[in-house]
């Protein structure tokens, strides 16, 4: 069972810790707090998504582009018109962004970057392991981890155990088969592929009505947000969204830039509704390679650029809002002449959301997760701590 | 030893005798590119294109209008339109075609590695490419091309209209071309797509090893502009690839140092300087042993496959068989985590699982018509496994590494699986002694491993454990 004997003792030590100090306890030291990522492959478009109000360059560079009906956030920044239910939860304070924001990789490979986002690291495919795998074994978090996907995401790499969940339609042999290879896998020293067989071994004992279950996010969300709420189930969970390499026929409020947005749309919603109350506990964030050029192309679409945004939801938020140290669009103001400047690494906001999900001193994910790079805590500006 | 039947092919079938000499045994496969084995229905790349040119038009440029306000409508005649092109057809036909080299002809080691290439190349998931010309391109242009130079596949492959379309090469317009000239006097904005230009040298040829800039994957792609389909009223995006200097970028552009002159030539110039950049045959060795042998080759093994290159000017047959030769060397020391698809072909080979449909079956199929459900069959698997391999989710290609491949849900896959395919097996091949005599011929460890399956008394579970044992599912 994952009912810890250590969350126990992690949270029964916290407060002896804190009642010596005579703090007030925190109501919530003992609740299971849970982080979603999801991971928005091909390049976001911050400034699709999270467009900039009455800006003259944007607008000029982006003619065919340009967003009818934007949802209006505050005086300077719209949202996109599709992203219904992110709004929703803007207007409950559950739903915040991060804008100008990315991944130190200013190169523009996808597969270099999809790499670099995962692993947290500067030099592509040098890092074996996720910054969110890494952050879990620093909050021992082991077999906590959930990828809603076939293959398991580098991303989760670094802890063992993780599960995955992408339902297939026929049903599992038997248990004592699974055990012997649990036990021949054992024998051989074979330990990723024993522990893999101990899940598998538990979900067939489980029989969690998988076959009927759809393979959309929306569906997996919905999935993922119930096994969240368990006080024994997972506390991380990871989801995938493909197709945001628009550099052709990106389009406006139907383009396949969109497209790509409703599908995240829909996991937050999902979410939302398998969570339940427990949307309260949770925290999910999105993560790209980077962003799209301001300068539309020759085929009405975009190309591989820099800073972007994230989207955040949850009731670990501090509040709703866009929070940026905003770079500005002239042409001097871009990075390289072409793209929005990143000026806030969004290790930051990860590190930081690492820190209030896990309880760890922000510090001590800088150091042991992004080996120190100058990261700043945003915890306190961003989430609830 | 025995592991390298299934390291550089995919074992031993129960037809087929032991090679007394197992190196040459794989080194003779890779001279010559024989006829495919498959015995059905072989549609021409052009042929397929101008199915998919059909769906294309017919959907975007008369059903579109035709259903404005008619949703359902709509849905109906595009399904129509579907069917009337073989967009579920074709590309089951090709999985026939591909599987058949592994399973059926006399060189599966040819056909691991043509998959290696077609996967190198790749050409993912985009618009309809996979369900019409994918296979078609990795018949024509990789397949066909085993027999050359490295550089004439890298060629061909490069103004393949797949991979032209694939990496939006016709939306690549030099910005200082005639074509954005008259863009700019309507009011319009025409430039540069770095895509392909960027995957030429990153994915397919010197790789970020060899240090290029931005600068340089700008200036490729002003050598590569107006390298696109031509267009036509009714053909569209799927006319044949030309050099359209009207779109090209002029002037002279420097990548990695070298200067390419304005026009046609420039792109052929520049891909042979690419090829033979250190980086390439080093970047492609390294690539053959981790897709041969190991997750994180070493200098030792990518040594021998750099030699042969540099001796051979990129033959492939050569660096093939060096590729083969060290795997030889190293096939008792290293054992490699299998995809899913080798992994299905392995055990459909060992255990003579009747994975393809037969040509007469495929060959009923008729145009206009929904494939039935066993025409479809290879589809399904392919997706179910996780790895349909003209679905890569990436220009990259399916991954290398063992890691990516593990996980409770693949591993899962790969439990139903074993025994979906038990019962597609052959009365005959359904017997103990079947199962004795082919583990004998394809493992070392045979008594060891017969001493585990045998805790398991139904042969069905036997045959679902061995295809899960470390020693199969890594070669």
């Amino acid at each position: 069972m994952k009912i810890s004997r250590r969350n126990f003792l992690k949270g029964s030590a916290t407060t002896l810790f804190l009642a010596g100090f005579n703090f007030p306890v925190l109501a919530n030291t003992d609740k299971k707090k849970n982080l979603v990522v999801i991971m928005l492959r091909g390049g976001m478009d911050g400034l699709c998504a999270v467009p900039i109000i009455g800006d003259k360059n944007f607008e000029k560079k982006r003619k065919d582009l340009i967003l009818d009906e934007t949802i209006k956030l505050n005086s300077d920044f719209a949202l996109h018109p599709k992203l219904k239910n992110f709004y929703n939860l803007w207007q409950n304070n559950l739903g915040a962004i991060v804008h100008a924001t990315n991944i130190p990789y200013t190169k523009r490979s996808h597969f270099d970057g999809q790499n670099l986002m995962e692993t947290g690291g500067h030099i592509p495919y040098s890092i074996k392991t996720g910054w969110l795998g890494r952050g879990m074994k620093l909050a021992e978090l082991k077999g906590e981890g959930l990828a809603l996907a076939l293959p398991m995401p580098l991303l989760l790499r670094g802890i063992p155990s993780n599960d995955n969940f992408y339902p297939s339609k026929k049903r599992l042999p038997r248990t004592e088969l699974l055990q012997l290879l649990k036990s021949v896998y054992a024998d051989k020293s074979e330990h990723d592929l024993a522990n893999m067989m101990e899940i598998i071994a538990n979900r067939s004992m489980m029989n969690n009505g998988a076959a009927s279950m759809s393979r959309k996010n929306s569906s997996l969300a919905y999935k993922a947000g119930l096994e969240l709420k368990k006080i024994n189930g997972p506390r991380i969970a990871v989801f995938e969204v493909d197709g945001f390499d628009t550099h052709a026929a990106q389009g406006g409020v139907n383009g396949s830039h969109s497209d790509s947005l409703i599908e995240m749309d829909s996991i937050f919603k999902s979410l939302e509704k398998g969570l339940g109350s427990e949307i309260e506990n949770t925290l999910v964030l999105t993560l790209t390679e980077f962003g799209r050029t301001i300068k539309q192309n020759g085929g009405r679409g975009t190309e591989h650029g820099y800073g972007s945004a994230i989207f955040m939801a949850g009731g670990l938020l501090k509040k709703s809002q866009v929070y940026t140290d905003w770079p500005g669009l002239k042409r001097k103001e871009l990075f390289e002449g072409r793209d929005l400047n990143s000026t806030i690494d969004a290790r930051s906001v990860y590190a930081s959301a690492m820190s209030t999900v896990f309880d760890i001193d922000f510090k001590r994910v800088q150091k042991e997760v992004f080996w120190g790079d100058k990261l700043q805590d945003l915890s306190d500006k961003l989430f609830k701590i | 030893m025995k592991n390298f039947y299934r390291k550089v092919a995919f074992g031993l079938g129960p037809d087929e005798k032991v090679p007394s000499d197992p190196l040459e045994w794989a080194k003779n496969q890779l001279n010559d590119i024989p006829e495919f084995s498959w015995k059905g229905k072989i549609l021409p790349e052009k042929e397929l294109r101008n199915y998919y040119r059909d769906y294309v038009y017919g959907d975007r440029k008369v059903l579109r209008k035709k259903f404005k306000n008619d949703k359902e409508g709509y849905k109906r005649e595009k399904n129509k339109l579907r069917h009337a092109t073989g967009q579920k057809f074709w590309w089951n036909l090709e999985l026939c075609i591909r599987y058949s080299e592994a399973l059926k002809s006399e060189t599966p080691v040819l056909a691991k590695l043509w998959y290696f290439w077609g996967n190198h190349f790749a050409i993912s998931e985009k618009d309809f490419l996979a369900q019409y010309t994918t296979g078609a391109y990795q018949r024509e242009i990789i397949r066909a091309n085993m027999d050359q130079n490295f550089e004439k596949m890298a060629q061909e492959a490069t103004i393949g209209w797949s991979m032209i379309h694939h990496l939006d090469n016709d939306q690549n317009v030099g910005p200082k071309s005639q074509e954005a000239q008259w863009a700019r006097e309507k009011g319009k904005t025409k430039g540069v797509n770095e895509n392909h230009a960027r995957e030429l040298l990153e994915l397919h040829t010197v790789s970020p090893d060899c240090g290029y800039t931005q600068e340089d994957i700008i200036q490729m792609a002003y050598v590569m502009s107006g390298w696109r389909p031509k267009w036509g009223k009714k053909s569209l995006e799927t006319g044949d690839v030309h050099f359209n200097s009207d779109a090209h970028e002029p002037g002279t552009k420097i990548v990695l140092g070298k200067k390419y002159k304005r026009g046609r030539k420039s792109l052929s110039v520049a891909i042979t300087d690419l090829v033979n950049h250190p980086s390439c045959r080093k970047f492609i060795a390294m690539k053959l042993c981790r897709y041969l042998i190991t997750d994180n080759p070493t200098k030792e093994m990518m040594e021998p496959i750099i030699k042969a290159w540099e001796k051979s000017d990129g033959f492939l047959p050569e660096v093939h068989k060096a590729a083969i030769e060290v795997a030889f060397n190293y096939s008792d020391k290293y054992n490699k985590f299998q995809n899913p698809e080798n992994w299905l072909l392995q055990m459909s080979k060992m255990a003579d699982v009747d994975l393809i449909p037969s040509p007469s079956f495929m060959d009923l199929y008729k145009l206009g018509n929904k494939p039935i459900r066993d025409q479809r069959a290879l589809e399904y698997l392919m997706d179910e496994l996780g790895q349909h391999p003209y679905l890569a989710k990436q220009p990259n290609g399916w991954s290398d590494i063992s890691e990516d491949w593990m996980s409770p849900e693949l591993l899962i896959r790969r439990l139903v699986y074993a025994r979906e395919a038990y019962y597609k097996k052959s009365g005959k091949s359904q017997t103990t002694e079947f199962y004795e005599e082919m583990i004998e011929k394809n493992y070392d460890n045979s008594g060891e491993i017969l001493k585990i399956i045998d805790q398991h008394r139904e042969l069905v579970h036997k045959h679902v454990i061995l295809f899960n044992l470390p020693e199969t599912l890594k070669s």
